[in-house]
């Protein structure tokens, strides 16, 4: 194995265990806010993903598609965060504002 | 190569997580859970797509990322709308 492939595996199986404590940190959170919280780290896992992608291929097609896909998902995720913390917020209080509703 | 299709694997297996959410919490907690799903779906596509080594693949990575934005944006207006 080149010191490539290893550099390639340390972040693919970092990107992975991240996604694996999130996904345990949204089975064992109480409510839907405290959730949110582990949606944000999916971004950086993806980022992780796509450099292991770039650091196996080089400057490749699939290596420009990955830094798309993991940059589409590290600027949406904080938007979609935001627009459903807000949404919950609405469909339990009627208002998002602080004292707002009932 | 393979060590990309035992990510993918464990990805896959990974949406066990959101799917207990979504079937256990309320609707909120299911618009959480389809969001970090569509996530964890692109992220799988995505390594399988460098594990068979079928580059082309990787678009359908990109599509379901952005597909997934526009679901639960429509599904959290949704969760505003409908009281």
């Amino acid at each position: 194995m080149s010191a490539r492939e290893l550099i390639a595996d340390v972040l693919l199986f970092g990107g992975v265990a991240l996604i694996l404590a999130t996904s345990l940190g949204m089975v064992v959170m109480r409510n839907a806010y405290e959730r949110l919280h582990f949606v944000g780290p999916t971004a950086i896992a993806a980022i992780a993903i796509a450099l292991a992608v770039l650091v196996q291929e080089g400057p490749s097609l699939i290596a420009i598609k990955a830094g798309l896909v993991a940059a589409f998902l590290a600027l949406t995720s904080p938007v979609l965060v935001h627009f459903t913390a807000r949404a919950a917020r609405e469909w339990e209080r009627g208002d998002w504002r602080p004292g707002g509703g009932r | 190569m393979t060590e990309w299709l035992l990510a993918a694997a464990i990805l896959l297996a990974a949406m066990i997580a959101p799917g207990v959410v979504a079937v256990r919490g309320t609707a909120t907690d299911g618009v959480v859970a389809v969001q970090f799903a569509g996530t964890l779906a692109s992220l799988a596509v995505l390594a399988m797509a460098e594990g068979f080594g079928r580059q082309p693949f990787a678009d359908l990575a990109l599509v379901l990322a952005v597909l997934s934005f526009a679901g639960t944006l429509a599904f959290a207006r949704f969760l505003e709308l409908g009281r």
